[in-house]
């Protein structure tokens, strides 16, 4: 499939209803090196990609979805499911080696919490250098700092090194920058984990102003809750392929039940 | 990521968002463009390598400023007291050698190191991750700049002006020496992320590179022992034909110094340098420095290609190594 394919039969039609993100058969594997290789042959090994020596452990195979403009997309799953996998693949931070992932819009990932900040830096400093990393324009940046910093409730905090921060500051911090970044995609991984309870409320009012506003989620976790009651589609993951994907009350209710039947072979052993 | 054609580009949106194929890698052009439009992130990168540098250090800058002085202090210690290796304005000769080289050896330092240190950044933004050691390099620009300012006033305490007629060399070394530096660090950053002995290899390297460099003893005084093949040996070594481009244009001594010197009551036959009445940095005209610059040149831009392929190489696994 070349680039000129795509939306070739939509292109009369809005080009506002593409989906914002489309994975087509994406799949990729971790190479994990077994035995001791010498430092060279480590390194030639990188230039001729799949040597023998290496074990292939499948990460993501044949994954296929659209991600429609403006919904909330849940991703659950099992730890090692490959959901982070996926999302650092959306990101653009993993190339997978089959398939294709194609984004229409900026994309804020939240992967885990916080953009990448550096501890020796203040929460300004870390606002500046994340938002330029994602691609935001100076200008605009500038003038949303105060409101970031605000938002994260950082108070004088916002300029001193990160370093100095408890966990829930950073979270808080991270969210903060994720969301105020004008993103028209976020990715969220288990971020909602960060905070305490009056912030996990300001959460979930920021996330529900910002599906309003027309920004795409796509968000893994492990709450069935928050499932249920921000997505619009749900994606059930397993050993790096899609069991059940769509409606998220259907989603939920396979992976719950594949979740009870696991325990209890668990309990029989 | 690749920018898609997304053919009529949306209608009544503001700011339209182009669709990126982010599953597939740019090709060098491309490279250029990503790394243009974010050039902002580059200048902040650079400001804050030069900002976490000096972190909790009480006198911050003026530990650039201080290196190449207490560098000379020793330097001249040894050499001018300690072995009497006699050479007129040593600070001069010296501080202008070591101008490049602290330039080089903090690049490559810094570069090499430049990925696995950002990689709270690496793993959770895309971006286009060459902007990591060329900022570091924009780092040691920096360093380079307040560095000349201690050169300036060496040149400025002996009341020594450079030699102008050398003097439009500099900025053509100078560029030679940006794009050498670029090459080893954009490729040794990759591979630095896979083999983390680059980084210890490195130090050692740059130790041996320094003393085969001429920057602390003069460069005709191995050129004259290596015979008629000393051409051909010294390219071996791409730095030299910078340092002796700087040391020619910035080290100017009268050459009534020289015959001074051999006529000294101090001056001693055995000593290699004194009894040569030659300069002590080779006596060619502007167009021979040149042409070994121009050599040097053609293998930097060689290996600054070979370095980016390599990169795009390495690229794909480096959030997952890191």
């Amino acid at each position: 499939m070349t680039i000129d394919d795509i939306d070739t039969t939509t292109a009369t039609a809005s080009a506002l209803e593409l989906p914002a993100i489309e994975v087509e058969h994406l799949s990729t594997s971790y190479r994990i090196h077994v035995g001791a290789t010498t430092a060279w042959g480590g390194f030639l090994d990188l230039l001729h990609r799949g040597s023998e020596k290496d074990r292939v452990v499948p990460a993501i195979r044949d994954v296929s979805f659209d991600v429609p403009k403006g919904s909330v997309t849940c991703i659950v799953g099992r730890n090692g499911a490959g959901k982070s996998t996926l999302l650092r693949c959306l990101a653009g931070i993993l190339a997978p080696q089959e398939g294709r992932v194609v984004v229409r819009g900026r994309i804020t990932s939240l992967l885990t919490i916080g953009i990448g900040m550096n501890g020796r830096l203040t929460g300004r400093e870390n606002i500046r250098l994340g938002g330029l990393a994602i691609g935001m324009e100076p200008d605009r940046l500038a003038d949303l700092t105060g409101d970031i910093a605000d938002f994260a409730q950082l108070g004088e905090y916002i300029d001193y090194p990160v370093e100095t921060y408890s966990s829930g500051m950073r979270a808080r911090l991270g969210f903060a920058v994720a969301a105020h970044l004008d993103p028209e995609i976020v990715l969220i991984d288990e971020a909602l984990t960060g905070g305490d309870s009056k912030f996990q409320s300001r959460v979930a009012e920021k996330m529900n102003e910002m599906t309003s506003g027309g920004r795409t989620i796509v968000l893994v976790t492990h709450g069935m809750m928050a499932v249920l009651e921000m997505a619009s589609q749900g994606i059930w993951m397993h050993q790096g392929q899609v069991m059940e994907k769509g409606d998220p009350e259907q989603v939920v209710a396979a992976y719950m039940r594949y979740c009870r039947l696991e325990s209890t072979e668990m309990d029989m052993d | 990521m690749t920018t898609v054609d997304d053919e009529t580009a949306r209608p009544g949106r503001r700011d339209p968002a182009p669709a990126l194929e982010v599953s597939r890698r740019p090709n060098p052009l491309e490279r250029l463009r990503h790394v243009w439009r974010y050039r902002e992130l580059l200048g902040n990168l650079v400001r804050k390598e030069l900002k976490v540098k000096y972190k909790n250090s009480v006198l911050g800058f003026v530990w650039t400023l201080l290196n190449p002085a207490l560098y000379l202090v020793v330097f001249s210690l040894v050499f001018q007291e300690v072995l009497r290796v006699q050479i007129p304005y040593y600070a001069i000769f010296f501080l202008s050698g070591l101008l490049v080289w602290n330039f080089f050896s903090t690049a490559l330092t810094a570069g090499t190191m430049s990925i696995t240190s950002n990689a709270q950044l690496v793993q959770k933004v895309w971006f286009p991750r060459e902007i990591l050691p060329l900022a570091a390099i924009g780092a040691a620009m920096v360093h380079f700049l307040l560095q000349a300012i201690v050169l300036v006033g060496a040149l400025a305490l002996f009341r020594r002006a450079p030699s102008f007629e050398y003097l439009p060399a500099v900025p053509v070394a100078f560029l030679v020496l940006l794009v050498l530096a670029a090459a080893l660090a954009i490729g040794l950053s990759a591979i630095n992320v896979y083999l983390r002995d680059t980084e210890h290899l490195l130090e050692l390297t740059l130790l041996a590179w320094f003393w085969l460099s001429a920057i602390v003893y003069p460069y005709s005084l191995v050129a004259d022992r290596l015979g008629p093949a000393r051409e051909w040996i010294a390219s071996l070594n791409p730095i030299i034909p910078i340092v002796i481009t700087f040391q020619k244009a910035l080290y100017n001594p009268d050459p009534a110094r020289f015959a001074w010197y051999t006529n000294s009551p101090t001056f001693d036959p055995n000593n290699v340098l004194a009894d040569q009445a030659a300069p002590a940095i080779p006596d060619h005209p502007i167009g021979w420095y040149l042409t070994h610059l121009a050599a040097v040149g053609i293998f930097a831009v060689v290996l600054l290609l070979g370095a980016l392929w390599l990169f795009g190489r390495l690229e794909d696994d480096l959030a997952e190594e890191i």
